[in-house]
């Protein structure tokens, strides 16, 4: 194995071809090789807060920087990138898998930044959590996060002290099925309407797509495993401010989403809270919390969020509050 | 004579997966074998190691591979076999679900939810198909 170059602390690549003189490799703007710089420390979310990364896995394309991502991970890890059939399932799996260690590794819990030193488990369920050392008068953080991952994007929500799931789909994902057949095998009555309603093809393939995402997030905050939550028991609901209707898509910013459970169905399920956004206008992105506090008379308040697009150690780039990021259902304010 | 003609079908691929093993064992107990222990067919006594069982005909498998090739666009001459994991050949969640559902319509059978979650292979979704069939 190559090992790993020890970090050198050079200032950010630019888009400069000139070489840096004092590297001992050539800078070549974005398809570099050059020594990974470090990963930018930051501060943990408040608990109100909710941090969104995300890497474009066709703005990696440097072989010798996958390579080193490579070597973030320990042997079961390697292996279980090189089990996925072809070169992009094998890139967007090392994405995922580096994009969450190196994450983790900038909130420097406990001084560590290394991101090859996470130690990862699963819950009885199989969801993932990080395995913090156990030292003496060391308390974990109550650090959540979650993964998704296409072939076109790679992201991890994290949050502190909030259950989350999030999910990731390309907008023009197109089932093999038909929707309304498929809706119906696996959603639930009143979601079936919602997406019957829909008279365009092309905006029912979109709103079947926004609830595939915010169903798959919300079974992933449960963190319990898809046999205990299958999608039928469970709907989403979109209400707007002025009414609560099943009936209008998943377009107004200011719609709350909420979920009801079938086996009570007078009550909305008030522990979660949800966002839906449209991201670099390919991609949406659902994000299910469990519900820390509640504003007057039950009210949630929004959810606070920051989205950072990444190549990690290489460059970030804080993209809330930019059109990359557009909040479609939820209510959520971005910083 | 259908029991038995069940039992006489080629023995599955060894697996030290927890699943393969229970589903195993669910199948032989639903295998009516003389309680005497002197079977109809000697042959077909099983022996410690060599698990006689019911793993899937070929043909359930080829048809599964066709349905998996087609849900995740694969070239017909890829590489697909029982031991093929979905999520390896790129099938996520919204995928494995759709090759169910696909199943569902060729076999004319209903899986549970928990059941489709189960099942990560080829060869175990053939297996559980059989299991379906038969009912």
């Amino acid at each position: 194995h190559r090992r790993l170059p020890a970090v050198i602390p050079t200032p950010p690549v630019s888009a400069s071809p000139f070489p840096n003189p004092k590297s001992q490799y050539c800078c070549l703007s974005r398809n570099f090789s050059a020594a990974l710089t470090p990963l930018l420390p930051v501060q943990l979310p408040s608990r109100m807060e909710t941090h969104l990364w995300y890497v474009v896995p066709d703005e990696v394309k440097s072989a010798p920087l996958l390579s080193k991502y490579m070597e973030l991970l320990p042997q079961s890890e390697r292996d279980h990138v090189l089990g996925f059939r072809g070169d992009q399932l094998q890139k967007s799996a090392l994405l995922a898998r580096t994009l969450v260690r190196t994450t983790i590794a900038r909130y420097q819990v406990d001084g560590h930044l290394d991101p090859r030193s996470l130690r990862f488990k699963r819950n009885i369920h199989g969801k993932p959590e990080v395995e913090w050392e156990t030292k003496d008068g060391f308390c974990p953080p109550p650090l959540q996060f979650n993964i998704s991952h296409t072939s076109s994007l790679v992201a991890c929500g994290v949050t502190m002290n909030s259950l989350i799931g999030i999910d990731v789909e390309e907008k023009r994902r197109r089932t093999k099925n038909n929707i309304l057949a498929f809706a119906k095998r696996y959603f639930t009555a009143h979601e079936v309407e919602h997406l019957n309603a829909i008279p365009d093809s092309e905006l029912q393939q979109q709103e079947f797509i926004k609830l595939w995402t915010l169903k798959e997030a919300y079974v992933k905050a449960l963190g319990k495993g898809f046999s205990s939550s299958p999608f039928n028991t469970f709907t989403i609901r979109v209400n707007t401010a002025a009414q609560e209707s099943f009936c209008l898509p998943l377009n107004q910013a200011s719609s709350g989403i909420a979920v009801e459970t079938l086996d009570s169905p007078q009550n909305l399920t008030n522990n979660w809270q949800f966002a839906l956004l449209e991201l670099m206008g390919s991609h949406y992105v659902a994000i299910c919390l469990e519900r820390q506090e509640t504003g007057g008379a039950g009210k949630a308040f929004p959810i606070k969020l920051t989205a950072r697009k990444t190549i990690p150690s290489v460059e970030d780039e804080l993209v809330s509050g930019t059109n990359a990021v557009v909040t479609i259902g939820g209510s959520v304010t971005q910083f | 004579m259908a029991s038995i003609t069940r039992a006489s079908v080629s023995m599955p691929s060894l697996s030290t997966s927890v699943n393969q093993s229970q589903r195993r064992i669910s199948v032989m107990n639903s295998v009516s074998f003389p309680v005497s222990g002197r079977s109809m067919i000697p042959s077909l006594r099983l022996q410690r190691g060599l698990q006689v069982c019911c793993a899937a005909k070929q043909e359930t498998v080829d048809k599964v591979v066709a349905i998996v090739k087609k849900q995740l666009a694969l070239p017909a001459d890829a590489a697909v076999t029982g031991e093929s994991k979905f999520a390896a050949l790129g099938a996520d969640s919204l995928d494995t679900v759709e090759i169910v559902m696909g199943l569902e319509e060729e076999f004319d059978i209903t899986v549970e939810e928990e059941s489709a979650q189960s099942i990560t292979t080829v060869q175990e979704a053939a297996d559980m198909i059989e299991k379906l069939v038969e009912k």
